[in-house]
């Protein structure tokens, strides 16, 4: 390995490169996909790439499983930082502020206007496309896999327990009692901690902030206040059932999750992302008779609306025209109404458009099982129009501020410290991370 | 470090074209593969690097005194220190013990070896799984234990019990990989030296442990580095299946830690400063053990 | 004697007994001794290990026999069910395990073979010739346990897409590259990218320190008067690697093929990175899709009955492979016996 000349050396290695891809579709524009979702998630988003395969054949996806969120960011950002990385990434929603930052994408409604390919914008439900634009509303990346929380329960308990589906918090305590009151046996409510649904999503339906400069979304210098918020009786609450024994702590660390537990016939209550929903009708024991509701909220508030979980599609820079004009077609064919409709009648997964809702719902597709119950997702989400508060959450390191709430929640359920402490602990110390981030991102601005 | 085999032999070959011939081909390999990469990799520990390599601003030693003044780091230095004892101790205890025994090479004693090499090959989630058949407290095999003393075993809310969760889980991996090896040395012990110790009335026990286990030192010296090392470097993914650091950090491995920053947080800096520090802290226990531990081994 | 004393010692494999007295009768059964009590202590202490190792291999077997029901099923089912077929043909039928064993047996194959080649050249270097990097050396190759890859996946990612890129940087920061291209007029631009390669799956995994270090170990133990008698026999060192030490490193083969084998028919990450195209898919990522995501939002079926069906079919060859190695552990025994 010495020192060999451009010309001659480049075609020699160059061949094992070569020998890998392009052989079936050598007339075709091929370009590459790398998808976080793994398992039987992960074979249908296969199936959307053979789908558009077949549908036209100007242009070749290679679809490429990552397996996890995670792992399909860091690998295409190694891959990037190497100059061979996908066209398309799905990115989830904690990845959202490092690519923003990173400037590095190229923004999807400005490539499909730049592609002439015409999309209704205002189609997508706001809860979904907040989430994902620019502060002046422009898109970054393509809504793709949404969802959001909703309380699964057992309606059979709760019958026998005389209740209904509570909408406050209050009544769900009652609730609880009432479940002990009749079957004291049985976990009432199988809990995991969740940043998610306990802090994320549950700030979003009660109209109140997580962080300020507006969740984020108003500048780098935001910093968190959840310590200071209805979260923290919130979470005073839990640890109150879990001492009076009316929760039940059900993490995979413990060998079962809450969804698990809920399927299992276990726990009558569980929360969780409507995307279980499909989950949990292919896992629960015969004659589990179950439904889902809108998280509760406590007296006095205002129901707000919640926002999407789940990824985003995003379209990487540094690429060709030809490769962008195959990107702007596959994302053109996954908003396409028949696509849609493939997507979330074979996963657990919402429509993010109002035109594929308002189809499915015309065709009947929520008024029976396994899809009844779906539309509660899409109630949760358009509740309101989104306020500054419930666009979302734009704040940099967010994993690490996820997983510090974890850890300091953990402590409070186990009695190390007040809850008031550990999130005054985890606040603090996700502000480091928040004032890390904007150190290494300095003299840039949120887009 | 050791001078050990430098004195030890006086016998070489003189030809060192040749050592260099032979050294060569690893020495590029991790070259190009490991240090050159990794040498970017430590660089920004000393700066502010975006992910997606849009530039880094110099921080000098900031990162590292971010990392050093919070008192969680220590509790996870710590807690790597007990989860490696413990594992070693536990792995390489039973490991030797049954090699011991197995290699006496009485009836079955092929199927033992077996038994006991097997469940190295089988995958991690495989082995994530199994356990928390195993340590399920509600509903596992433990959950007997439950019933019998209430509250007795609680790996979700109780550290302790997480932690020691996770080192049964990463001994019981590694105690075939230890068999391996030391199985291997035993059996290549001389027989002569058993028979002439056999004559000389030893009984079994008194043979293993005047004659086995001496001439085993330098396997057991090198399986206690590897063992040691590994603990502290290679144990993310079973604390990731297990418990994923919880509850309340009390398994939050070193590495396991730079794994979340680093890998999932995106937090590039602060990742490779701790990296820095975690590969310090092996070096420093692998000098010592070469010093210290090296010693008491008899090669020749 | 003392210990001291004792003519030799092991490292995974003693050289003199071999090597001076050459094997002259098979193995004869262990030593003849009327040792009741302790036999059945032995049994016992065995087969006490055998449970503890073997159960939770039991678990994850069990489980490959229940129906989706069943495995999520609390209290947990101890007893097998009769899915078993039905399992490992769905996973079989889900994932296309067929060709992705051709590739990881090539690549398992290519991984051992390279770790312990150079492995033994390396420590060989190291051991039987008196220079000063001898240490240092030794050294710099044990440093690189002291990483995994976890963590520092994204510059190596770098040097996998171009394993000449360190080259290429420092003739540049050198000025050479400079040099070249104002004498010869030719740019120098150095390309090797081992992406969606047999070559970038093994080369970088073949460096070793673990492997390294046992030969270390074993050479140690080689006696003077061997190397001694070699040289007055005017043997050169390649010979006395080749026709002495390669034959007595057996057991020692035997035990690294064995773990190596199935540390890189297990490897995860690193082909999941860089092979983005299927005809070079591994065995361990393809099981990898078929265990439950449980990071994600919540949409993933918890089918572990699948998965561990999976798990075992993928054991398979790891298995086949231990069951095999298993004379050489035996050989290495007669040839150790006098």
């Amino acid at each position: 390995m010495g020192t060999i000349m451009k010309s001659t050396f480049v075609s020699v290695f160059a061949v094992a490169a070569a020998l890998g891809g392009a052989a079936s579709a050598q007339d075709k524009i091929t370009f590459e996909y790398w998808y976080g979702l793994g398992g039987y998630l992960g074979d249908v988003v296969q199936q959307t790439c053979d789908r558009f395969n077949e549908s036209q054949d100007t242009y070749q996806i290679t679809c490429v499983g990552q397996d996890g969120y995670a792992t399909a960011v860091q690998n295409t950002i190694a891959a990037f930082r190497a100059g061979k990385h996908p066209t398309v990434v799905q990115a989830y929603d904690a990845g959202t502020a490092d690519l923003m930052m990173s400037g590095e994408f190229y923004p999807v409604q400005k490539m499909m206007a730049d592609f002439d390919i015409d999309i209704d914008w205002d189609n997508y439900f706001p809860g979904i496309s907040n989430y994902y634009a620019a502060s002046n509303g422009e898109l970054f990346s393509m809504p793709f896999n949404s969802s959001t929380p909703v309380m699964y329960y057992n309606v059979d308990d709760f019958a026998a327990a005389g209740i209904e589906a509570p909408q406050t918090w209050e009544a769900f305590e009652d609730g609880l009692r009432a479940l002990k009151a009749a079957n004291p046996e049985k976990c009432a409510y199988g809990y995991a901690p969740s940043t998610w649904v306990d802090l994320e999503q549950f700030s979003m339906a009660h109209g109140i902030p997580v962080a300020s400069q507006n969740n984020g979304y108003d500048g780098l210098d935001a910093e968190y206040v959840y310590n200071t918020t209805q979260h923290v009786k919130h979470m005073e609450d839990i640890k109150r059932w879990l001492d009076e024994g009316l929760l039940e702590i059900k993490t995979s660390q413990g060998g079962i999750n809450s969804r698990d537990a809920f399927a299992q016939n276990q726990c009558s209550i569980y929360f969780g992302s409507i995307a279980s929903h499909a989950t949990v009708h292919a896992s629960a024991v015969e004659g589990l008779n179950w439904d889902v509701a809108m998280l509760p909220i406590y007296e006095g508030f205002e129901r707000t609306n919640t926002v999407v979980g789940g990824a985003s599609l995003w379209v990487l820079s540094g690429k060709t025209e030809d490769e962008y004009r195959g990107a702007a077609e596959y994302l053109k064919f996954l908003a396409t109404p028949e696509s849609e409709k493939f997507w979330v009648s074979n996963t657990g997964y919402i429509p993010v458009t109002r035109a594929a809702f308002e189809q499915l719902t015309a065709e009947g597709f929520y008024d029976n099982a396994p899809y009844k119950g779906r539309e509660v997702a899409m109630k949760s989400l358009t509740f309101t129009d989104p306020t500054p508060l419930t666009r979302g959450i734009r704040l940099g390191g967010f994993i690490q501020a996820r997983s510090e709430w974890i850890a300091e929640v953990e402590a409070g359920l186990s009695g190390q410290k007040s809850m008031q402490e550990a999130l005054d602990t985890a606040a603090a110390r996700s502000n480091d991370v928040l004032r890390r981030f904007e150190r290494t991102y300095k003299g840039k601005q949120l887009p | 470090m050791s001078s050990r085999g430098k004195d030890m032999r006086r016998a070489y070959f003189k030809n060192n074209w040749i050592a260099a011939l032979v050294v060569a081909p690893q020495l590029l390999i991790i070259f190009v593969f490991f240090y050159w990469p990794t040498s970017q990799a430590l660089y920004w520990a000393f700066t502010f690097e975006q992910p997606w390599g849009g530039g880094n601003e110099w921080a000098g030693f900031e990162n590292f005194r971010m990392i050093l003044t919070d008192g969680r780091y220590w509790d996870s230095i710590r807690v790597s220190i007990v989860y490696a004892a413990g594992a070693t101790v536990l792995s390489m205890g039973m490991a030797l013990i049954l090699a011991v025994f197995a290699d006496r090479q009485l009836r079955g004693y092929k199927y033992y070896r077996i038994g006991a090499i097997w469940p190295y090959a089988v995958a991690a989630p495989a082995v994530g799984l199994a356990f928390r058949f195993i340590f399920n407290p509600s509903a596992g095999i433990m959950s007997y234990v439950n019933a019998a003393f209430p509250g007795f075993w609680d790996p979700i809310l109780n550290g302790d019990h997480a932690l020691l969760m996770v080192i049964i889980a990463g001994a019981w991996k590694q105690v075939a990989y230890n068999f391996i090896f030391f199985l291997a040395g035993l059996q290549s012990i001389p027989r002569s030296l058993i028979e002439a110790g056999a004559m000389d009335g030893a009984t079994v026990l008194r043979r293993m442990r005047d004659i086995q286990l001496p001439l085993l030192a330098p396997t057991f010296f090198f399986v206690l580095v590897i063992n040691i090392t590994d603990s502290f470097t290679d144990s993310f993914g079973i604390v990731d299946t297990m418990t994923a650091g919880g509850p309340a950090r009390a398994t939050n491995l070193m590495v396991y830690k730079i794994y979340v920053d680093g890998f999932q947080g995106l937090d590039y800096s602060g990742a490779a400063a701790q990296s820095i520090i975690l590969m310090f802290l092996v070096i420093a226990l692998t000098v010592i053990q070469f010093r210290y531990i090296e010693r008491k081994v008899h090669y020749t | 004697m003392t210990q001291a004393d004792l003519p030799l010692a092991a490292a995974a494999g003693s050289a003199e007994a071999r090597a001076v007295n050459p094997p002259r009768k098979p193995r004869m059964p262990g030593l003849v001794e009327n040792t009741p009590v302790l036999n059945i202590l032995t049994h016992v202490i065995l087969l006490t290990g055998m449970i503890i190792l073997l159960f939770p291999m039991y678990l994850v077997f069990n489980a490959a026999t229940l129906s989706l029901q069943e495995v999520n099923a609390q209290p947990a089912h101890l007893l097998p069910g009769d899915q078993f077929w039905n399992n490992i043909q769905e996973a079989w039928v889900t994932r296309d395990f067929g060709q992705k064993f051709v590739n990881s047996l090539i690549v398992a194959l290519g991984v051992v073979t390279g770790k312990i080649f150079i492995a033994c050249i390396t420590a060989f270097g190291l051991v039987f010739f008196d220079h000063r990097l001898r240490m240092p050396i030794f050294w710099m190759v044990f440093i690189t346990l002291m990483l995994p890859l976890e963590v520092r996946i994204v510059p190596t990612y770098a040097v996998a897409a171009n394993a000449l890129q360190p080259f290429q940087m420092i003739m540049d920061w050198t000025g050479i590259s400079w040099l070249i291209q104002t004498v010869s007029g030719i740019e120098v631009a150095l390309e090797w990218n081992m992406l969606n390669s047999y070559t970038g799956l093994i080369v970088p995994l073949i460096a070793t320190a673990t492997g390294t270090f046992l030969y270390r170990q074993f050479f140690l133990t080689i006696p003077d008067e061997l190397v001694e008698a070699a040289k007055m026999d005017g043997a050169g060192p390649l010979r006395f690697l080749v026709e002495i030490l390669v034959p007595l490193s057996r057991t020692n083969i035997a035990a690294l093929a064995t773990i190596m084998f199935v540390y890189s028919w297990n490897q995860y990450l690193w082909p999941l990175l860089i092979v983005t195209d299927p005809s070079y898919g591994v065995v361990a990522v393809e099981l990898g899709k078929l265990v439950p995501d449980t990071n994600s939002t919540g949409g993933a079926i918890p089918n572990w009955h699948i998965a561990m069906a999976g798990t075992l079919i993928v054991t398979v060859p790891p298995v086949i492979v231990v069951i095999f190695m298993q004379r050489w552990f035996v050989r290495g025994l007669i040839n150790t016996d006098k």
